[in-house]
């Protein structure tokens, strides 16, 4: 009988080098760009939320070394960022502003690009990178021929060409239309199942609520908040939660929530019920049984707020 | 090595077959024009002076110039160097693959018009032959000393076609004239010295020894080439405009 | 996860409505155009010398402005102090700074000035794309560029007669009387304002025609310079080495050196100490109608520019 040899152990898959992020700031003269920001990024997908002029590009070219932090280090498995040519090995870039050379093909600037991060097999490697953003028919045209959409995955193609383990991007999905956004996104999802650490940067809050795990609002350069963004609307105790409930007696439900205490407000509204409940955790074991007890029927129970919209509305206006 | 080569090939493609590029090879071959409208016209004139005033003191930096700031500052202007920055790849090798390229691209198109003016002005004597290598050499150094120099320039500001400009027009051109120490800081007096030990005879006036002009060339090589490196370690993005 | 639900109004199917947020256009009377294309001058000079735009943009112009004024400073100044220590007469024969000579002298500097300065002001519009703004208003196609070239005129011919100036007000000031002192200065005037207006003139309109072909600012930089510098050493070889002939009427086609004939015709020949300097000997006239010509004829392309530049 044939002894079969014992399994090889299966390695574990390697460690993300982690980029650390400490206490960094940016000024030019009296103005802060970017505030004392602080966060560890793993793998996973997170968006960088904020409005236009908050720092997101600032910051995302700090994480990229092309700018010297005036206070606090930027690390990546223990190299810093700026002034360390090193990371680039593991650290991908699609810039939203620079411009991609207009004279070379989009072959020859994948390709350059994988000669320049000493990619062991460089054609396989651009080959797979260009078919992997959907450009192979138009890949050996001149760059200048492309439209906005297209030179933006040719760059994203540049960046993946030596599969790095950490991927920022900027404003990426600027110039898409919608088939290509999806198709990006499901690019991102199946480089962040790897492993990968991605870091993408929007101003718009569908795309972030849609594609990200984890989150970084930033407002005026200071970053408002971090995690998950249902996890930070639950830290957000000094508002209350609203819901929308539909029933078959909703003046008769409203009187009897407004006797507990963990409800603060009801509103009678054309077919709903508003509620505010200050404590989410207690709100949600009372209301079937306060219901269950009044005899009424509960039809629909509808988080009004637990949107990454009022997350943010609520971070900036603090 | 691969990344060095490829970035020869980067740079090479973005000055090559660019209207830019066009323009100052057409520049560069004036002098040919030049030297064969004389001819035509019959005279027999001294080649060592038209080298001299056309050559030497207007398309060698002007060409330099041209190319130089095209290397490095003009992808700064247009974004694309990010790409080549944001690699794994030591900065100093960057610098060098850069500077590299300016001076090749400089002394092709300047130092050929040079040999062929020199030797359509002076015949196939063996005195024109010494001219005219003479001035070919001193072209390629002197060539090779602006390049780097003006490569370096490009890294340090966004105006550098200006202020390359001002250097040759007003410290070249004007003060190292008339200041007798400045000659020393000065790259066409430099070049003039090499041209006028190598062919004979005194280039412009009183030439500086061809010891001390090869000690200023090599200085301004070596030295644009420590600049660009620097300034590209540490690189950093420029605000809008 | 269901939609939030939106605030609905209430009562039944949705409507739409329109609010009135308090806009209300303009119906009182507006400036016209002489006040717009004057106002588009006045910034075409605030440009032209980096006014409004942070510091860097003023290093080069004033810079620049003054490296052109540095010598006649110096005159004055050294013109002064001999003065006080009795050398005067000696000084009138030594130093050739003078308001003859001094155009030929610092000419490099105005066209520096021509070429750091003209780029900013005909290629960033069309670099950045904002014609349309201004096409769509009451301005014209032409305002515009009379307005730009204007502007750049203006700035170029401060430049050139700043120095002229202070030669004068030197003069006046340092002689032992001021009365006679601006006796004697003021034949002098016309010459010298007849001068750096046409050669201020043609400098703007050869570096306006070069600019607002070439938005690039790297290309229109090293063509305003070659096209000042290239020629005058071209014909200078040619003159010097063998055909004279030629070189007279090539000179025609190197607007630096028309503007030297202009000051030849002007002034004469410049006497530098012992030594007389004339390049070329076509009559004073032919020099002036051709710089004229210069003027009109960079006018007219620059026009045609911006008449059929698609923006």
């Amino acid at each position: 009988m044939p002894v079969t040899a014992p399994e090889p152990v299966v390695p574990a898959p390697p460690v993300v080098p982690a980029m650390q992020v400490d206490h960094v700031s940016r000024w030019y003269g009296n103005v802060v760009a970017v505030n004392d920001v602080s966060f560890a990024l793993g793998p996973g997908i997170t968006g960088l939320l904020g409005p236009n002029g908050a720092g997101k590009s600032t910051l995302l070219h700090l994480l990229a070394g092309l700018l010297a932090p005036s206070a606090g280090s930027v690390r990546v498995g223990g190299r810093t960022a700026f002034g360390d040519p090193g990371v680039y090995s593991v650290v991908g870039l699609v810039p939203e502003r620079e411009a991609v050379p207009g004279y070379l093909t989009g072959r020859q600037f994948v390709r350059s690009n994988a000669e320049l991060q000493s990619v062991p097999d460089v054609g396989t490697a651009t080959d797979t990178a260009i078919a992997t953003v959907e450009m192979t028919d138009a890949a050996d045209r001149p760059i200048r021929t492309y439209s906005k959409g297209m030179r933006q995955r040719m760059k994203v193609a540049a960046a993946l060409v030596h599969e790095p383990r950490i991927l920022l991007l900027d404003e990426p999905f600027n110039g898409m239309d919608p088939r290509q956004r999806l198709h990006m996104m499901e690019l991102l999802r199946r480089m962040a199942a790897d492993g990968r650490a991605i870091l993408f940067s929007s101003h718009i809050l569908e795309e972030v609520e849609r594609l990200a795990e984890a989150v970084l609002v930033v407002y005026a350069g200071r970053l408002a908040a971090s995690g998950d963004f249902r996890s930070i609307r639950r830290l957000m105790t000094d508002r209350p939660h609203r819901f929308t409930i539909r029933s078959s007696d909703d003046r008769g439900l409203a009187a009897a929530l407004l006797a507990n205490p963990a409800v603060f407000g009801v509103e009678l509204l054309d077919g709903r019920l508003a509620v505010q409940a200050s404590d989410l955790g207690a709100f949600a074991r009372i209301v079937a049984p306060i219901a269950r007890g009044a005899g009424i029927r509960l039809h629909e129970l509808t988080p009004t707020d637990d949107t990454l919209e009022s997350v943010f509305s609520y971070l900036v206006r603090r | 090595m691969r990344p060095f080569s490829t970035l020869i090939e980067l740079t090479l493609r973005a000055l090559v077959g660019r209207r830019r590029t066009v323009l100052i090879a057409l520049l560069a071959w004036l002098p040919v024009l030049l030297g064969i409208l004389v001819r035509v016209g019959g005279g027999r004139p001294d080649a060592s002076q038209i080298l001299d005033a056309l050559v030497i003191r207007t398309v060698c930096p002007l060409v330099a110039l041209v190319v130089g700031t095209g290397v490095i500052g003009s992808e700064i202007e247009d974004g694309t160097l990010i790409f080549q920055l944001v690699k794994p790849v030591p900065r100093w090798l960057t610098a060098a693959a850069k500077a590299l390229v300016a001076a090749f691209l400089t002394a092709i198109l300047i130092v050929p018009p040079v040999a062929v003016t020199g030797l359509l002005l002076g015949g196939l004597g063996p005195e024109s032959i010494q001219t005219s290598v003479g001035f070919a050499v001193a072209t390629l150094i002197g060539g090779t000393a602006y390049a780097v120099g003006f490569t370096a320039l490009g890294v340090i500001t966004s105006r550098a076609l200006i202020v390359g400009l001002g250097y040759t027009l007003i410290w070249e051109g004007i003060l190292a004239g008339i200041l007798e120490g400045t000659r020393f800081l000065s790259v066409r007096q430099a070049t003039l010295g090499v041209a006028s030990t190598l062919t004979g005879r005194d280039v412009g006036s009183d030439p500086l020894g061809i010891g001390v002009s090869i000690v200023i060339l090599a200085a301004v090589i070596v030295g644009g080439f420590g600049v660009t490196s620097a300034r590209l370690r540490r690189f950093q993005l420029r605000t809008a405009d | 996860m269901t939609a939030p639900a939106a605030p609905g109004p209430v009562g039944g199917a949705a409507t739409g409505s329109i609010y009135d947020l308090g806009y209300r256009g303009y119906d009182g009377p507006r400036s016209g155009r002489p006040v717009v294309v004057r106002a588009l001058l006045r910034q075409s000079l605030q440009e032209a010398y980096g006014i409004g735009r942070g510091g860097r943009a003023k290093v080069a112009p004033f810079l620049l402005l003054i490296f052109n004024a540095v010598p006649a400073m110096l005159a004055v100044g050294i013109s002064a102090f001999l003065n006080q220590a009795g050398g005067s007469e000696v000084l009138e024969q030594g130093i050739p700074i003078r308001h003859d000579t001094y155009w030929s002298l610092t000419s490099t500097f105005v066209m520096l000035f021509c070429a750091a300065q003209a780029p900013e002001l005909f290629g960033r519009d069309q670099r950045y794309g904002v014609l349309p703004l201004y096409f769509s208003r009451v301005l014209t196609r032409v305002d515009y560029a009379l307005a730009r070239v204007g502007g750049l005129f203006i700035a170029i011919f401060i430049v050139a007669l700043l120095p002229h100036l202070i030669l004068t007000i030197g003069a006046v000031l340092g002689a032992p009387d001021p009365v006679a002192g601006l006796q004697e200065e003021l034949p002098e005037i016309p010459s010298y304002l007849a001068m750096t207006l046409i050669g201020s003139a043609v400098f703007a309109g050869v570096s306006s025609v070069v600019a607002s072909y070439t938005p690039r600012r790297a290309y229109a930089v090293a063509g305003i310079i070659a096209l000042f510098i290239v020629p005058p050493i071209v014909i200078g070889i040619i003159a010097a080495l063998s055909v004279p002939d030629i070189a007279k009427v090539l000179l025609l086609a190197s607007p630096s050196d028309v503007v030297d004939g202009v000051n030849g015709a002007i002034y004469g020949p410049l006497r530098i100490g012992s030594e007389t300097f004339q390049i070329a000997t076509l009559p004073g006239w032919v020099y002036v109608v051709t710089a004229l010509a210069y003027v009109a004829g960079s006018l007219a392309i620059v026009l045609r520019r911006y008449l059929t530049v698609t923006v």
